[in-house]
């Protein structure tokens, strides 16, 4: 399936445990003061590329541990993400994780998903979600895989179960 | 009539037609003449020549043109011939004494950042004494050596880029470097020239004579110096440390809980008495001391209090033991950073090897040397020296049920702060072949910068690490045969073949100069036998069957632009390119093991490491061949069989690519992977490309990631949101803006970086 990019890392160690495929989806409304990447805040920049395409990049590289969606806005492109995801889990030669950043937060994205069913099944295929807009006076280097204290790194299956948002010990992932 | 001369210098002096006829004379005798009488017949003709030109005063240029002539005139052509060779060879003489000279005035007027050749050894501080010091005497040898020594191929071979000598202004002096054996070494003591050192007797002498056994090798060859199985020899302090801290807290335990003076010294009798009998008390206390002791100890308290007193004991020695570990490791790198050695001008080039030894001491030495180079230097800077070089090994600490797992992960965890430790893998197959459980002198060790000397067809009963090293190396310019072949691969080889050769016999010159060398010569490395085998011979004896233990290196630089000028495309770029790289790499193995297997020697193939040369190399093929994209358009060739490093290529396909001239290159090898993070907030990834580098198949590895340097206070290290020496805030430091700095890489070879 189609999809709007900014750019990939193919072997990212910054955006989760572990080497990582990170996507860097196109377009973002958040507009955070202090935005790492301005560039990709354009619904209509970056450049097309295609799901399945990244699939089999992704698998043919024995060190990867997970993808991680990031962007822009993941969350404005749950359609292919999904599709991506789907592929993802019913890969069985090696166990890959999938993370998702994002700009708004846990709660509002579930109450999204009372409407919105792409976004509900987005959010049930994640392992984790890093979630709330970049707050540039609450910026910290030393806060992992994050970029503010205000964002938090949350287990999504528990915090299904639960209802509520529940936050992972990153220390031990 | 000639009555004087002028001579090269300006200055008159009387003439003398002897010396004109005993020129002739060794000009024919050189050419199997004997007849002086012609010489001083064909001296008068010379004069005569002179004079009929109306000189007066004749230069010595001048006489030498007429001795030419009167040569050829007559009917001489032998004589002329090696009369102008010997002309010109002594012209060229005069003119290499003049660039000598004004060498050594740059030397002397020009500070360290106008002169390249100041600067050419960063290890080296050109604008101190010593520094200069040795300079005078580099520069000097080399061109002596260049001039008188070298075969003329060789020396034009290395004059013109084609091959390179590495450590040239030692040729005629010394070997690379050893693998130290420190067991062997401390037992029985040693000295180093000036004074006599007894066997150390706990953990803290056992690391300071590790830094002087360094230092005084260092001062007796030119390469680095390597201690292969550092944590088991390390580890024999530890248990001296842990008997002396026993018996010192037994001595206090008495005396608080039994009211026993400490004279008669009870505790020192008592550990006396048991260690006559073979008894001393361990660690892992499991051979019943306690239990003898405690008898021993029964006339001084009751069996209640005695158990008090050695539990007491027991534990507050692990504590101590523990601690002082800790500080004879920090101690230790702390040293190897300042002290100097070779004139005083360079911190000695020191590696270590550890890992594997799964005793309760070894691993004690193993945690605490790790944790000391995590703690960094005084103000928390990372070290430089030693290198460290972990040996992993499947069984002993590569998975989680492995004894030594533990000191692996913290392994990782240090690496991931301060670029050391690499990574060894013993479990290579090239590398496993030679190990022996249970014997440290069959682990592979890899001497900081990549030298590996394991294989011995010298003596093959002996493939051991220890006491051995390489003697030297020289390296082939592998892209200007790429360029001269013109795209055909059989000229490409057919030239191959011919350098190699050229090598060959140029690491035979050497060895047989190094071979005509003395005990003497080598105060330390061959008179405290720290050479394998060198305990036999006594001081005047000649070192050549001793030395045959070593490695004679050939070694290569820009695999890549050799195949990218040959095919178009570099090894990271296509299947058929990386095929034939190995087939150009295997090819060179092959040669080198014919090589051992006719001479008996250990000819072995290397992935040469000097960066500088990779600069000198291309720079000449740029000035004879022009830009050729790709290939001499950089300002680097690069390094031995790598993957271009501008060339963007994940991890995992770079190990893989690389991994099969780690089997080939039997001489050392090393494969860096570059991380873009700090790896200290992701272990697991950091962790995961160590296990991936053991499953493909490399034998040395490093994982390289971004330092951070606060450009105010000089820090080096991973700064979060305060810097950890000036405290201050990356808000304060956006003025000037936190510069990330490239991994300082170090090159093996220090003295030599033409």
């Amino acid at each position: 399936m189609e999809i709007r990019i900014a750019g990939l890392a193919e072997e990212s160690i910054v955006d989760g445990p572990g080497f990582r495929y990170t996507i860097f989806t196109q377009g973002c409304p958040h507009n955070c003061k202090g935005c790492h990447n301005p560039q990709t805040h354009d619904p209509d920049g970056g450049r097309l590329d295609d799901t399945d395409r990244i699939f089999e990049q992704i698998i043919k590289d024995p060190l990867l541990d997970g993808v991680t969606f990031s962007g822009g806005e993941p969350f404005c492109q749950c359609k292919p993400l999904v599709c991506l995801a789907k592929k993802i889990r019913s890969f069985n030669e090696r166990k890959l994780g999938i993370i998702s950043y994002t700009g708004y937060t846990f709660e509002q994205l579930m109450k999204r998903s009372e409407t919105d069913p792409d976004c509900k099944e987005l959010l049930s295929l994640l392992d984790y979600l890093v979630d709330g807009r970049y707050e540039e006076d609450k910026r910290s280097l030393e806060l992992k895989f994050r970029g503010s204290s205000n964002q938090r790194f949350i287990d999504v299956k528990r915090s299904l179960k639960e209802g509520r948002a529940v936050e992972a010990d990153t220390e031990y992932l | 009539m000639i009555v004087k001369i002028k001579k090269r210098d300006g200055r008159t002096v009387t003439f003398n037609i002897e010396k004109i006829a005993q020129a002739i004379y060794k000009a024919a005798e050189s050419v199997g003449g004997s007849d002086y009488e012609t010489a001083l017949e064909l001296s008068g003709k010379v004069v005569d020549m002179l004079m009929a030109k109306n000189v007066i005063t004749p230069s010595v240029e001048e006489i030498q043109d007429c001795v030419e002539k009167v040569l050829i005139e007559e009917g001489h052509a032998a004589t002329a011939k090696s009369y102008i060779l010997y002309r010109s060879m002594r012209t060229k003489a005069r003119e290499m004494d003049t660039r000598l000279m004004k060498v050594y005035e740059d030397l002397t007027f020009k500070s360290a950042e106008d002169s390249d050749l100041k600067r050419e050894n960063a290890n080296i501080d050109g604008d101190t004494a010593m520094g200069t010091m040795l300079k005078y005497g580099s520069v000097g040898a080399k061109e002596f050596y260049e001039m008188y020594v070298l075969e003329p191929e060789h020396a034009a071979a290395h004059e013109n880029g084609d091959i390179h000598i590495h450590d040239m202004d030692f040729y005629t002096l010394t070997t690379t470097c050893t693998q130290i054996d420190l067991t062997k070494l401390f037992t029985g003591g040693f000295s180093t020239g000036h004074g006599y050192l007894r066997t150390p007797n706990d953990i803290t002498s056992y690391a300071a004579l590790a830094c002087i056994a360094i230092q005084s090798n260092q001062n007796d060859q030119h390469g680095g110096q390597s201690i292969p199985k550092f944590d088991y020899d390390m580890a024999e302090g530890v248990k001296k440390t842990f008997r002396h801290r026993y018996r010192d807290n037994i001595r206090r335990g008495l005396e608080l809980l039994a009211d026993v003076p400490d004279n008669p010294d009870i505790a020192q009798k008592c550990a006396d008495f048991l260690s006559k009998r073979g008894l001393v008390p361990t660690l892992a206390n499991d051979n019943g001391y306690m239990e003898e002791e405690a008898q021993l100890l029964s006339s001084y308290a009751d069996a209640k209090v005695v158990k008090k007193i050695q539990n007491f004991a027991f534990k507050n020695a692990i504590k101590e033991t523990d601690r002082a570990t800790y500080q004879a490791m920090e101690a230790l790198v702390h040293n190897l950073n300042t002290m100097n050695s070779r004139a005083g001008a360079q911190t000695p080039f020191s590696s270590i090897n550890y890992g594997t030894d799964t005793s309760i001491e070894g691993r004690m030495v193993i945690k605490n040397i790790l944790l000391a180079e995590e703690a960094g230097l005084g103000n928390g800077e990372t070290p430089i020296f030693p290198i460290h070089i972990f040996k992993v090994k499947e069984g002993v600490n590569f998975n989680q049920s492995d004894p030594n797992y533990d000191l692996f992960k913290l392994a990782c965890r240090v690496s991931a702060k301060r670029l050391f430790p690499n990574f060894s893998f013993i479990d290579a197959p090239y590398n496993l072949q030679y190990y022996k459980e249970g014997d440290p002198n069959t682990e592979i060790a890899y001497m900081g910068c990549r030298t590996r000397v394991i294989g011995n067809a010298y003596d093959p009963e002996r493939q051991i690490v220890t006491g051995r090293g390489n003697l030297s190396f020289t390296t082939i310019n592998l892209p200007r045969l790429g360029i001269k072949a013109h795209y055909s691969i059989e000229e490409f080889y057919r030239l191959l073949d011919a350098e190699l050769q050229l090598c060959i016999d140029q690491l035979m010159h050497r060895y047989r100069i190094q071979a005509s060398k003395k005990v003497k010569n080598f105060p330390f490395l061959m008179g405290q036998g720290v050479w394998i085998d060198s305990e036999k011979l006594s001081y005047n004896d000649t070192i050549g069957e001793v030395l045959k233990h070593g490695t004679l290196s050939v070694g290569f630089i820009g695999l890549a632009e050799c195949l990218k000028v040959l095919t178009g495309k570099h090894h990271g770029e296509s299947e058929e390119s990386r095929e034939l790289g190995l087939q150009i790499i295997r090819h060179m193995r092959e040669r080198m093991d014919k090589e051992t297997e006719a001479t008996g020697m250990n000819y072995s193939l290397l992935a040469t490491p000097a960066e500088g040369l990779s600069g000198r190399f291309v720079k000449m093929d740029r000035e004879a061949f022009g830009d050729i994209p790709g290939v001499t358009d950089r300002d680097y060739y690069t390094n031995s069989f790598h993957v271009p490093v501008y060339y963007k290529i994940n991890a995992f396909e770079k190990l893989a690519i690389e991994a099969p001239y780690h089997e080939l290159t039997n001489a050392g090898h090393i494969s860096y992977v570059e991380l873009d993070g700090d790896p200290l907030n992701n272990l697991s990834a950091f962790e995961k490309v160590v296990r991936y580098m053991k499953e493909v198949g490399i034998g040395y590895g490093s994982i390289n990631h971004p330092v951070d340097r606060d450009p105010e206070c000089g820090y080096t290290g991973i700064i979060g949101d305060r810097c950890p020496r000036c405290g201050r805030t990356e808000a304060e430091h956006r003025k000037s803006a936190k510069e990330r700095i490239p991994r300082i890489k170090v090159e093996c070879s220090a003295a030599d970086k033409t």
